[in-house]
């Protein structure tokens, strides 16, 4: 089979969920509030970009806050800091424009993180069941016992600054692929040693470019010992990661169990796939995009949880540029007779709020238009 | 099965999630050398010369089903170690903290679950009506806003500016009447023990300075409930058995007070467990701005502390609670729906 003809299958398989895509998005066009959700998420998304023009950077280190002395008053908005400082003399523009790029990062980075630890337990468990599944369903009962954001308080304080591995990420990368080369040569077409192997190869892989993406300092040493220093906010970013993925596993264990049961899965194994075969290309591309898009929603609250941390002191580092971290600068000149340092608060708040609004609005529209009961009306 | 055998099953099927509970916070406690666990059960930076006394008494460095029984055996003699930040035993301060949550989370829990059920409903029934859009924009407001910075606003607007609420639990007259030795303190509960004592006053003050936190608490929570109420009445409004009833003759508040706001409720029920986990996260941060010093300020600050022991004791007793919460709303839920029971 050529490329072309690939491609014309490729084109005729994805064809409904395309339709079902554009069905969709007309819906939502027509919905008002969606839209102001969009460009509320054009809006943040064109700060975060034109940031270093915006406010360009002093240091070498663009997150830090340059700061105007040090002292504790926070000064009223003036030409030179047209949103004040704050206290300790912190730019709040400054602040509020990186801290545009901060919650990105922590959004998208946790949100990636929870659904590919998700996925890969959930379809491991749902496609699998018996023990894989009770002892998934247990695990998710447990960290389900904890209301979200005090298990993340207790893990942010409890992971230890440096972490040591004994393997670098390069041994981490070359193991991951020789598990997977292991697991695609041997084994008979559906045995679950292959796949589990497959799975195992990509997760160490997906491990170690996650290492790297985290900014945290990392060491090679000799002896490829490796030790990660994280940083506070990946602290967070991994405790939110911990207490965010189980949702994610559920939901998509459902859908395969839904789909398990479809016709086409059942051919499927009749004529022979392999496991990988069949959760690949019959059952992911067919269960994945409802949990994609609802992931990616959730960014919102998961930088509400962060800002949250972050203003109970738990979050970022003094000074770094962070909305959570840029209110809990003004904790002590809130009950002010007066409201005189109203500067302090006001800005970051509503830099936040209207992020988490942006994202929340897209969300509630789409649930709207996905739920099949409600929407062809 | 009835609903006593229902209750019994759901009573057994709670231990394995309580002992996994317990193993959690425990397992969090791992990630510690033995000489930081060592540190949760000093009493002073003297003792630290007994280190090894103490890692030999608890069991500190051997195997994890060792360290796990003798931590669960102190857990159960209401030892969970000493906080730093206070210098006091954990379950103390636990203790001592309990009220000031309590009676937040009593006060906004009703307004919370009533309102919303009221507003939903209206939402519903007038679906895309200017109703229907203010609520809809005012819970989408509510759960977008951070609670610090609702909490912040409120503060702001009506004490900073205007003087009305102020924060703390009580004023300083009153602070000092209760503090002292005529006023027995036989809740905990401010405003309780007012009326206990005849001390009308007392409850004013208390109620009085309850105004923003419970306002910040249920701004925040009621979302949850306006939307899961309108979606599960706009989905009863459509069933069939409207139909009926309007066709018997029925008037409409009966219509819709008797047969579909009754069948609606359940879903609400259910995600009432969200709302117990929602309300012990805000009363974290509800009682850190206005200066509470109920359970969830402490863990605020004894997290900025890194006081190990206050917080995973915090994290085990919320964590406890809402396996309790979770329990009686499913209870409530297969009393209400009697389906449950069976399946």
């Amino acid at each position: 089979m050529n490329i072309k003809q690939r491609l014309n299958e490729f084109r005729k398989g994805i064809g409904p969920t395309i339709k079902e895509l554009k069905f969709m998005i007309s819906r939502m066009k027509k919905s008002p509030l969606s839209i102001v959700g969009a460009a509320i998420l054009v809006f943040y998304i064109a700060i975060a970009i034109l940031a270093p023009v915006l406010a360009p950077p002093t240091s070498w280190d663009p997150y830090m806050i340059p700061r105007e002395g040090y002292r504790a008053e926070p000064q009223a908005p003036s030409e030179k800091h047209i949103f004040g400082t704050a206290q300790g003399q912190y730019d709040i523009f400054y602040g509020c424009i990186w801290g545009t790029r901060t919650a990105f990062r922590i959004g998208f980075l946790v949100v990636l993180s929870a659904v590919a630890m998700g996925i890969v337990i959930g379809v491991i468990s749902g496609y699998y069941g018996g023990i894989y599944d009770e002892v998934m369903m247990r695990f998710t009962d447990v960290i389900y016992a904890f209301p979200g954001l005090i298990l993340v308080m207790a893990l942010v304080i409890a992971v230890p600054v440096t972490f040591r591995f004994h393997i670098g990420p390069s041994m981490l990368i070359i193991a991951g692929f020789i598990a997977c080369f292991i697991g695609v040569s041997i084994g008979s077409e559906r045995s679950r040693l292959r796949l589990a192997l497959v799975l195992l190869g990509l997760g160490l892989v997906a491990t170690a470019i996650a290492t790297a993406v985290f900014p945290g300092q990392m060491y090679l040493t000799l002896g490829s010992l490796m030790s990660v220093r994280f940083t506070p906010l990946d602290k967070v970013m991994l405790a939110l990661v911990v207490v965010g993925w189980p949702t994610y596993s559920r939901v998509m264990r459902g859908e395969i169990l839904r789909v398990k049961q479809e016709d086409y899965v059942e051919a499927a194994k009749a004529v022979g796939c392999s496991d990988a075969r069949i959760i690949f290309r019959h059952i992911l591309p067919n269960s994945i995009y409802p949990l994609l898009i609802m992931a990616s929603l959730d960014i919102g609250a998961i930088v509400l949880t962060a800002a949250a941390l972050s203003f109970l002191g738990l979050g970022a580092p003094q000074g770094y540029a962070d909305w959570g971290q840029m209110i809990s600068f003004s904790r002590n000149w809130i009950a002010v007779r007066g409201n005189y340092y109203w500067f302090t608060w006001l800005t970051p708040g509503l830099f936040i709020f209207i992020f988490v609004l942006g994202w929340n609005l897209l969300g509630d529209a789409f649930r709207d238009v996905s739920d099949p009961t409600l929407r062809r009306r | 099965m009835g609903l006593r055998a229902y209750i019994i099953r759901r009573l057994l099927l709670m231990i394995p999630t309580l002992i996994g509970v317990t193993l959690l916070i425990f397992g969090v406690t791992q990630l510690f050398s033995p000489y930081a666990r060592a540190s949760i059960y000093m009493t002073s930076p003297a003792q630290y010369r007994d280190v090894d006394l103490i890692i030999a008494k608890y069991h500190l460095d051997e195997s994890f089903l060792i360290q796990y029984k003798t931590w669960l055996e102190e857990l159960l003699r209401g030892n969970l170690g000493i906080s730093k930040s206070l210098d006091q035993p954990v379950v103390k301060v636990l203790l001592k903290r309990f009220p000031a949550s309590l009676e937040l989370v009593i006060f906004s829990l009703p307004i919370t679950i009533f309102l919303g059920i009221y507003l939903g409903v209206k939402s519903a029934v007038h679906r895309d009506k200017a109703i229907d859009h203010v609520t809809r924009t005012v819970s989408i407001i509510g759960w977008s806003l951070p609670t610090f910075w609702l909490a912040i606003l409120l503060l702001a607007a009506l004490y900073a500016q205007t003087g009305w609420f102020p924060p703390e639990r009580l004023g300083s007259a009153a602070n000092a009447v209760v503090r002292s030795v005529d006023f027995v303190r036989y809740t905990g509960l401010n405003t309780i023990d007012g009326l206990l004592n005849g001390q009308l006053w007392i409850t004013l003050d208390a109620l009085r300075h309850l105004v923003l936190p419970v306002t910040t608490l249920t701004i925040v929570q009621i979302a949850l409930i306006i939307r899961v109420m309108r979606s599960s009445m706009l989905e009863a409004l459509n069933k069939g058995y409207m139909v009926t009833a309007r066709a018997k003759g029925l008037s409409e508040s009966a219509v819709i007070n008797k047969h579909a706001r009754r069948n609606a409720l359940i879903p609400v029920v259910t995600v009432s467990g969200i709302l117990a986990a929602g309300m012990l996260t805000g009363v974290v941060i509800t009682e850190t701005v206005f200066a509470l010093h109920g359970l969830g300020e402490f863990a605020a600050f004894a997290a900025t502390q890194l006081d190990i022991a206050a917080v995973l004791g915090f994290a085990l007793l919320s964590g406890v609670v809402f396996v309790f919460a979770n329990l009686i709303v499913d209870i409530a839920y297969a009393y209400v729906d009697p389906r449950i029971r069976l399946g």
